[in-house]
This record gives C-alpha cells, structure tokens and sequence, in this order.
C-alpha cells in the first residue's frame, strides 16, 4: 500500500453565519503516509476538529479535494461519504464515544452490525482488540461501569474495528490524567504501528507530540510543519 | 436488530412499563367491545335472532315492539302489498311472573303466529313449542330459574309456561325473555287481565314472495299507508330507541382510545430519541446508515406494540366469555383482528415522528458533542 493514508490540497472550510463568516480552515494541504502518526497541535479554535471532520467524512469542504487511502471523496454526497465512513475511517471523538446501552464488547460490535456484516469475523476481531487493550475482563460492562481510561480504550477499539485506512483521535487524552495520558498514547502508537495504519492525533499537549512521528501545527486555520 | 433488542434488554422497566400500559389500553378496548356488543344483544338479540326477515310497526309505536299496534285495517294492508309472502302476527307482554326458584320476576313473553316469522332462528337445547305452555328461553336465563324443563307461572292468574328449548341471545330489554306461540301469548295476556278481550298484534313478522328481497317489501309495505313502518330484520334491531346512543357513546370512547395509544407511544419513542440523540449521532458518525437506526426504532415499536397486544389479549381472553349483571360477554375476533391492525398502523405510524428525527441527525454533531445539548 503506497497510497498515502490522507492527502488534502487547499483545502477551505468557511462557516458562513447570519452576519458573518468564520474561515475554520485555510488553505490547508496535508499529506499523512499509509503508516504515519502525525500530532496535530494549536489553540482552541484553531480548527483542528474541523481538520478531521473533513479528513473523516464528517464534514464537506467548501474549497479542495481530499483522498483517503487513494480513494477521491471530495465530491461524495451523504450516502457515499456515510459509507467511506464506515469502511476507510475511525473515529475517536472530543467527547461521546460510546453508546450508553451497550456493554464494551458491544461498541465494538456495533460498527460490523451497522456496517459490513461479517459476523464471526468481527467478532474474533472484537475479541482480540478487547484483549490487546487490556480490558478482555470489561468487555460485558457497560460505559457507566469504566473508568475513564477504560472508556477511552474501548473507544479506541471501537476505531480500530472496520480496519481503517486511517484513524482520527480527537484529543484523547485531554479528559485523563498525564499518566494515564500517557499510557494511552502509548496504547495507540502500539496499535497503529502493529498494524500499519496512519493516525491524526489532536492535542493541545506538547507532551504527546513524542508518540508521534511528525507535528502539524495550526493557527486560525493555517497550517505549518515543524 | 442487534441495537433494538440490545437497548430494549438494557432498559427493561422503561419499555416493559411501555408494554404494560399498552396491553391495559388494549385490555380496555378488547373489554369494551365485547361489553358493548353484549349490551346490544341483551336489547334487541330477541329481534335480530328471530327468523322474520321484514318486522312491521304501526308508525305510532316508535319502532319499539311493545309500543305499536297492529289494526285489523292496517294488517290487511300489509297482506295486500305487493311482494309480501307469508304474514304472521308477533306479540309483546311484560308479565310479572314467578319462576322456578319460586321468585317474583319480570318477564317478557314474545308470541309468534309462525315458527319462520318470529320465532329464535336456532335453538342450543331442546325443542320448539308443540303445544300449549310451551316456551322458549333465553339460555342467558337459564341460570336465573329460566332453565330447561322449568315452569314459571305468569301472575296474576296462575298461566303457567313451561320451558321446552334455549335459544343465545334472544334477550328483549336486557331482561327474562319466553317465546311462546301466539295463541299461548293471547291466553297468558287474558289470565292476567279476563276483561281485556283478545289483544292485537304488536307487528307483524313478514316473508317476501319468491324472488322478492326483504329491502323492496319494506319499500312496498310503507307505500300502503304512512302509518306502517316496515324494517328488515337487522334495521328493526339497529333502530330500536337506545341502540344508536349507546353505539354512538362507545364510539366515542373508541376514538378516544385511538387517539391515546398513538399519542402514548408517539411520545415514548420521542423521549428515548432525544435521550439517546447523543449515542444516534455517534453511530451516524461511524458510519451507520440513517435507514438502519429508524428500521431499529421501527423494530422497537412493532414489538413493544405487539407485545402490547398479546398482554391485553391475555386479559381479555378468560373475561370475554363471562357473563356481567346479566349481559353476556362474548370473545369478539372481529374486533381482535381489526385492533391488531389498527394498533400496529397506529403505533408504527406514531414513531415516524421519531424516525424523522433520526433522519435529520447531523453526524457533524458528534465530534462537537452538540447532540448532547
Ligand atoms: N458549526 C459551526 N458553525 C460556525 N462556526 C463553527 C462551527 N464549528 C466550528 N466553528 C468555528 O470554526 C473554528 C474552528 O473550530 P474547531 O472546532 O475546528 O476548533 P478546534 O481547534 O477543534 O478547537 P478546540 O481545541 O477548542 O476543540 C472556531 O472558530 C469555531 O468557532
Ligand atoms: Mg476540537
């Protein structure tokens, strides 16, 4: 696989309101190698989150083209883009990630239930993921019966599920503890690298910049490397 | 699937309180059905299961059998319109009586001139009436000193009808009914009161000639004099002062009901939408496509309505057959098709709210958590 996992050209994104227009992203481009792990760093507002809702297929660009994995989605309409969602991307958000009503095991699951539908496959891979995270003895309990470390490792399953091209973390570890903090940095650098899959990790934190292979720095929409 | 049962299992006091509210509402109109059906019958089962397809009344009598008279004049003019076959004279006595458990009771006799003119089209028990002091019951009765082979005597003077057959639902005003032959109804009348003289008929029971349908002697009957009302067999039962308030009446507690069950799980499936809009935007988010999480509330309300339905039938099912303060109750599988249907339409039609609500989940919402507002 020598596409690389995300290439964004110029892209723009304005948010036009009743009176006036916020630009959240300039001209942004943006390329992200099949197994990179880039730190995507600025100040809040800077449009991070709005960086990976476009990356993801959350959000349409008003000005650019973008190509995950290859694949050109630019010009998709709703239904395309809910299905690159499902099949190219994971996601982990700033802040729901999981569904109160079903246990560990089952947020994981619920991405091949609504998606691809391969049954023991992906419960094999649920299993293992659960296991690679560390929570093999929390997979029957449900969201309120985790931690917050736990959560957010369930989360990170759950993005891993589909076998995406390439993973958006939005500040994931902004709701934990340095340590813990850390660990989980740790834990998706682990589960990246083994398997090869680009990342995009949002973060206020310099600190976690060090798991990462490159940072992106952004400010009022602008983009600039290191 | 998986996501409907999943929340179902993992919030069962919610949707169980759901089910059960239904299956009372269901209960509810299931009994009320029967109830109205059992209280009609009790009314006028006596004219809709006799065997005269065209009753007439004298325009006076309002439509109520024991109100109207039958003149010689009038009778005559019935026997000369055009399309009329056999004519039998039907009459109507409240007598107060004593029965076999040798109490005072009410009791309406009915005497028909002809066994196919007034007479209970079918008998559960026993036989027709051969000779004089012979009755028919209402088996509704039959627990109440109306049995087979009991005798009651008509008081005063001393009549006494003995019961030889029972017929379902020949009840008249909801109370003790005998029919007896016409000739026995004329004594029965003269033992209480010798003075009166031979009484005249109350209507009249009618067979159309050959080829001749009930509706056109009704039209016939009533061109012979304004002072004739004709009805066919069910028009005579239906128009019987009463029936149409009270059918009105649980027409509208039926409506009412119609309009509650939409709105009760309307409201529910709205409510747990906005609650979980947060966990719908996530899976919007990943990937899931709109179709598949209304499908899943869709699911959601066929089953809880379902459910529903089988608590209430469950109910419903071993009080349908009792009998209430003299009014039998019957199972009513018209009405449980029809519910069933209208229900499911009605619940399934009400979560659409919901399901346009889902449709209109923006996934942008979750990376802002906007959905949890
Ligand atoms: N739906 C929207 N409508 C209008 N403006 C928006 C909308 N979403 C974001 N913005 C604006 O776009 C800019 C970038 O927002 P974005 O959420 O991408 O910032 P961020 O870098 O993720 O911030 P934070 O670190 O606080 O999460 C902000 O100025 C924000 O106010
Ligand atoms: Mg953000």
């Amino acid at each position: 696989m020598t596409q690389p996992a995300l290439q964004m050209s110029d892209v723009r994104k304005v948010y036009s309101m009743a009176d006036n227009e916020v630009v959240a992203l300039d001209h942004a481009t943006l390329t992200v190698g099949a197994d990179e792990i880039i730190a995507l760093v600025g100040p809040s507002g800077s449009g991070k989150t709005t960086l990976c809702s476009i990356a993801g297929g959350i959000l349409s660009a008003t000005e650019g083209s973008i190509a995950v994995g290859g694949e050109e989605i630019t010009d998709y309409g709703d239904k395309e883009l809910t299905t690159f969602r499902q099949n190219k991307v994971g996601f982990v958000f700033q802040s729901v990630n999981l569904v109160p009503f079903l246990n560990a095991r089952e947020n994981l699951l619920v991405v091949d239930e609504l998606g691809r539908r391969e049954g023991k496959p992906a419960r094999d891979r649920a299993d293992r993921l659960l296991d690679e995270l560390g929570l093999a003895d929390r997979a029957k309990n449900l969201p309120s019966q985790l931690s917050g470390g736990q959560k957010q490792r369930v989360a990170i399953g759950r993005a891993l599920m589909n076998e995406p091209e390439l993973v958006l973390f939005d500040e994931p570890t902004s709701a934990l503890d340095t340590e813990l903090g850390q660990q989980v940095m740790e834990l998706i650098r682990s589960e990246m690298k083994s398997r090869g899959t680009a990342a995009i990790v949002v973060t206020h934190d310099e600190r976690i910049t060090s798991y990462c292979d490159r940072t992106v720095h952004i400010t009022d929409g602008v983009l600039n490397a290191d | 699937m998986f996501l409907a049962f999943r929340e179902m299992s993992r919030a069962k006091v919610r949707f169980g309180l759901l089910t059960v509210a239904l299956g009372m509402l269901v209960f509810l109109i299931l009994f009320q059905t029967s109830l109205q059906n059992g209280l009609l019958t009790s009314f006028v089962g006596a004219i809709r299961n006799q065997t005269a397809p065209v009753l007439v009344y004298s325009v006076d009598g309002q439509r109520v059998i024991q109100g109207s008279i039958i003149t010689p004049d009038l009778e005559q003019l019935v026997e000369e319109a055009d399309g009329v076959g056999e004519v039998g004279r039907i009459g109507q006595g409240t007598f107060s009586a004593t029965n076999a458990d040798g109490e005072l009771t009410d009791v309406t006799v009915l005497g028909y001139e002809v066994q196919d003119l007034g007479a209970p089209a079918e008998l559960v028990e026993g036989r027709y009436p051969e000779s004089a002091g012979e009755a028919i019951g209402s088996s509704n009765d039959a627990d109440a000193g109306f049995g087979l082979g009991e005798t009651i005597v008509v008081q005063p003077g001393g009549y006494e009808i003995t019961i030889v057959g029972l017929a379902d639902d020949v009840q008249l005003n909801a109370g003790a009914t005998l029919f007896v032959t016409y000739g026995d109804y004329v004594d029965a009348v003269k033992s209480v009161n010798p003075d009166a003289g031979d009484p005249l008929p109350n209507v009249l029971g009618v067979a159309p000639a050959d080829g001749v349908g009930p509706e056109e002697v009704v039209t016939s009957v009533n061109g012979q004099s304004t002072d004739l009302d004709a009805l066919t067999r069910s028009d005579a039962a239906d128009e019987t002062p009463g029936v149409a308030q009270v059918r009105q009446s649980f027409q509208v507690i039926f409506l009412l009901y119609g309009l509650v069950i939409p709105c009760v799980t309307g409201l529910f499936f709205l409510i747990i939408t906005f609650q979980k809009s947060g966990a719908l935007t996530l899976l919007r988010a990943i990937g899931a496509p709109a179709k598949r999480l209304v499908s899943s509330l869709l699911l959601q309300a066929v089953i809880i309505v379902a459910a529903g339905y089988a608590i209430g039938l469950a109910l419903y099912t071993p009080l349908s057959q009792r009998r209430l303060g003299g009014i039998q109750l019957r199972f009513e599988t018209t009405a449980v098709v029809v519910w069933a249907v209208l229900l499911l339409v009605l619940g399934i039609g009400s979560s659409l709210i919901s399901a346009r609500r889902v449709l209109k989940i923006d996934p942008i919402e979750a990376t802002t958590g906007g959905a949890n507002r």
